[in-house]
């Protein structure tokens, strides 16, 4: 009688359609990620990351620390082989990492078959190795075949084990727009063997020969970055009413203990100035090292405290608790840099050219507030005197208190 | 204050300008080894017989008997190490029958193992089907079958296939296949008593033996009698310590009955094994151990290799990670869901009320609640979950 089949422990199920894994890059208008009165987006926890050398470095003392029973054990996982590539004018370059253990198993490296790989037999089977890399490996640059070279190989080491690291170059006939891979390493030792190809900032799953296109321009251009960052900030109905909040008492302005309407555009101005910029600053700097995540904070929770603070900004200008309302904005500001920042990550930050893309939405951001701004501040000028003004100023922070506070339950609870 | 925030700023980038090459998608690094005998990889050894058997095979590719053979030796491979590359490899060798409709009967049963271990259960089904029609005696295809159509609620077609092998294999095999169908009616007393029985008199190979203690145990866990039950997966490690599931099972009790520790100790030293990293990392958080976080990273790493590759791998230990351990019961929720619409054993019952308990959803929890009032199940801890969640 055959053994008994022990119940399915769980195992890794293959993914059914043959879609490639992309980063969105829709408008924001198709996507959740930060309407406002929208719910809640599903985020990490709170933790402060440490850059990825300084984390790997860390890991590995606790598990010296520790002990080698603590430290896992190289996974037990499916065959995955790793292909980087980057366009670099009419060239390729990149690198290619197979999983040792998969090349004994297509190359039979063990020459002495006592179960271990060593360093002088995986050496000795450099050239096999390279040779069979090359000739199951095909790129192309819109169609037009590239030249595939294999430089030397180093080793790398992933969580299921030692992998070898094959520098890749390609020589194209121009500079390309898409990208071609044909790609056939171990899918006939292995059915569940996956080439992995991170390409312009995605990565796409090859489970078989047929060739893949990658299309290099769908990576998000810095000029593009500008267009989102001011789409974005005319789109954050949150983000418009707390700088209305904070700006509109700017024409009706404290003197000598009373309350009149400004009488220099100047003076106004120049304090609509400090409170813009003030803000501005704020939500650049959370905004940068929330973007990279060097600070990572839950959505709900960033959600919620961005809709207080506008509760916050329409109260004090009920109750006159602040004057020196460009703290507040600074204070508060802080804030909804970290909203603005889910928007950038959605987008991908490509690896090139960050600091471009982070300062070009950044600035996208900018313009757009600077074009409401300058669209509103004459009229508000303009009307300081009348009864509208006094109607949009109490009645109008009033409404907006109510409207942020029902926001900022909608965010708690979703 | 304008040079404080164009400071801040400044210094914001330059942080980010550090960071972010690091963060986005980088490669590991690399290195090249000094010493020619140092050991790179462990790879399987190679057994002569079955070198030739791939040759003759390479010669002959149309020789079934000889694929059959080998896959069929890597899928025991499979079940002894829970490497799922060697599951790649089964498949591979059966690459030439893989797609055909009606492929011999041999393959048919393979490929519904293959299937089965990795969750495509419809799949796995229907080829079982196909097999039982064109094998009617074969008790290994019942066998395989039955636990299928359980793991997919289809008690009926579980209950045909348990029924032929009790006149195709012996009692205990019989009694172990129903045990869960009848534990699930709501006679886990019965079912348990007479499993008790049958496995007290009769010997029984130990891969039998085993298998069986971890059907009583599951019993026993149902009735409360968490003693019983633990004692019962004591003897199934005995016979065989690589037992996975038993493992898994018996670290899950002793976490519910407050033995966290124990937990964490039976399954070092074995987290090359995704289901026994989860349950480590989650016992090693709650008893807040200095192994808690490189377990919690190696965890988080998993789970982002599978995605990446495309694999929802072990929704229902994704689930239990992130209840558990991310403290996000929304997410749980969502995967518990998901993982129900692949499998629907108690365990996920389970994980679904206790993840919509904690995120405070009585609607996530009806598919099990519905489920729950079909079958007359009584279990004590989907019970108590079930419990509370109604009084909400």
């Amino acid at each position: 009688m055959t053994d008994p089949t022990s119940p399915a422990t769980p195992r890794a199920m293959p993914d059914p359609m043959n879609a490639p894994t992309r980063r969105p890059t829709t408008y924001p208008i198709n996507r959740p990620a930060h309407c406002p009165m929208n719910g809640r987006i599903a985020r990490s926890t709170i933790c402060v990351k440490l850059p990825t050398t300084a984390a790997r470095a860390l890991t590995v003392a606790v598990f010296a620390i520790c002990g080698l029973a603590a430290s896992p054990a190289w996974a037990h996982k499916p065959s995955d082989a790793h292909l980087r590539l980057e366009a670099d004018g009419s060239m390729l370059v990149g690198r290619l990492d197979i999983a040792v253990r998969d090349l004994d198993g297509a190359l039979g490296i063990d020459g002495d078959g006592n179960g271990e790989v060593t360093w002088g037999e995986l050496s000795a089977a450099a050239p096999r190795i390279a040779d069979y890399a090359q000739h199951r490996l095909a790129l192309a640059a819109d169609g037009a075949p590239c030249a595939v070279q294999l430089g030397s190989a180093a080793l790398a080491e992933l969580s299921d084990g030692a992998y070898w690291a094959l520098p890749v170059s390609a020589r194209c006939t121009h500079e390309p727009r898409s990208i071609e891979i044909a790609y056939s390493l171990l899918f006939d030792i292995d059915s569940m063997h996956r080439g992995l190809a991170h390409v312009a900032g995605q990565t796409v799953i090859l489970r078989d020969a047929r060739p893949v296109r990658i299309a290099l321009g769908d990576a998000t251009s810095s000029g593009s970055f500008v267009k989102e960052g001011v789409w974005h900030i005319w789109m954050g109905i949150d983000h418009i009413l707390f700088l209305m909040c904070l700006i509109l008492p700017a024409v009706f302005q404290r003197r000598t203990q009373r309350w009149s309407a400004a009488d220099s555009l100047r003076d106004v101005c120049k304090e609509v100035f400090e409170i813009v910029t003030a803000f501005t600053l704020a939500h650049s700097i959370t905004l940068v090292i929330s973007a990279v995540g060097l600070v990572s904070l839950p959505s709900r929770a960033v959600e919620t405290a961005i809709a207080l603070s506008v509760v916050a900004a329409a109260l004090n200008n009920l109750l006159r608790t602040i004057d020196a309302r460009w703290a507040v904005a600074f204070a508060l500001g802080l804030l909804h840099g970290f909203g603005f920042s889910s928007v950038l990550i959605d987008l991908g930050l490509p690896s090139r050219e960050l600091i471009g893309a982070l300062l070009g939405f950044n600035l996208g951001v900018e313009l757009g507030q600077a074009a409401i701004v300058c669209a509103l501040l004459p009229v508000l000028f303009w009307i300081r005197r009348t009864l509208a003004y006094q109607a949009l100023l109490w009645a109008g922070s009033g409404a907006v208190a109510i409207i942020a506070t029902l926001w900022s339950f909608q965010r708690f609870a979703a | 204050m304008l040079a404080l925030g164009a400071v801040g700023l400044a210094a914001a980038l330059t942080a980010a300008a550090f960071v972010a090459p690091g963060r986005v998608a980088a490669a590991a690094a690399t290195y090249v080894p000094s010493d020619a005998a140092q050991v790179i990889a462990t790879v399987p050894m190679r057994d002569p017989s079955e070198v030739a058997a791939r040759r003759a095979l390479g010669e002959a590719p149309e020789r079934v008997e000889l694929a059959v053979e080998l896959a069929r030796a890597d899928i025991e491979r499979y079940r002894v190490l829970s490497d799922p590359r060697y599951l790649g490899r089964a498949q591979a060798t059966l690459a030439r029958w893989w797609t055909l409709a009606e492929p011999p009967p041999e393959v048919l049963l393979l490929r519904a193992t293959i299937e089965q271990a990795v969750h495509q259960f419809p799949e796995a089904r229907a080829d079982l089907d196909r097999l039982v029609r064109l094998r009617p005696d074969d008790a290994q295809a019942h066998l395989t079958r039955a636990v299928v159509a359980t793991i997919t609620a289809d008690y009926a077609a579980a209950r045909d296939s348990c029924q032929a092998t009790a006149r195709l294999a012996s009692a205990v095999v019989a009694a172990t296949c129903a045990a869960p169908l009848d534990a699930i009616a709501g006679k886990a007393d019965d079912a348990y008593r007479r499993l008790a029985g049958l496995l007290g008199a009769a010997r029984g190979d130990p891969p039998v033996r085993g298998w069986a203690l971890t059907a009583l145990a599951e019993l026993a866990y149902m009735r409360g009698d968490t003693d019983a039950a633990q004692a019962h997966l004591g003897v199934a490690l005995a016979l065989d310590p690589d037992d996975v599931y038993a493992r898994n099972l018996l670290a899950d009790l002793r976490m519910a009955t407050g033995h966290s520790a124990e937990a964490s100790r039976m399954l070092a030293g074995r987290e090359q094994i995704d289901s026994h990293l989860v349950r480590r990392a989650i016992a090693e958080h709650e008893l807040h151990g200095p192994d808690a976080a490189p377990l919690i990273a190696a965890m988080r790493e998993r789970l982002a290799a599978a995605a990446e590759r495309g694999d929802r791998i072990h929704l229902r230990e994704e689930a239990r990670f992130a209840l558990a351990v991310e403290l996000d019961a929304d997410r749980a929720v969502r995967l518990a869901r998901a993982n129900w619409s692949v499998q629907k054993e108690l365990a996920d019952a389970r994980l679904l009320a206790e993840a919509a308990l904690a995120a405070g959803d009585r609607e996530a929890a009806a598919p099990v609640l519905a489920w729950a009032r079909t079958t007359g199940v009584h279990d004590v801890t989907l019970d108590r979950f079930l419990a509370r969640l109604v009084t909400r």
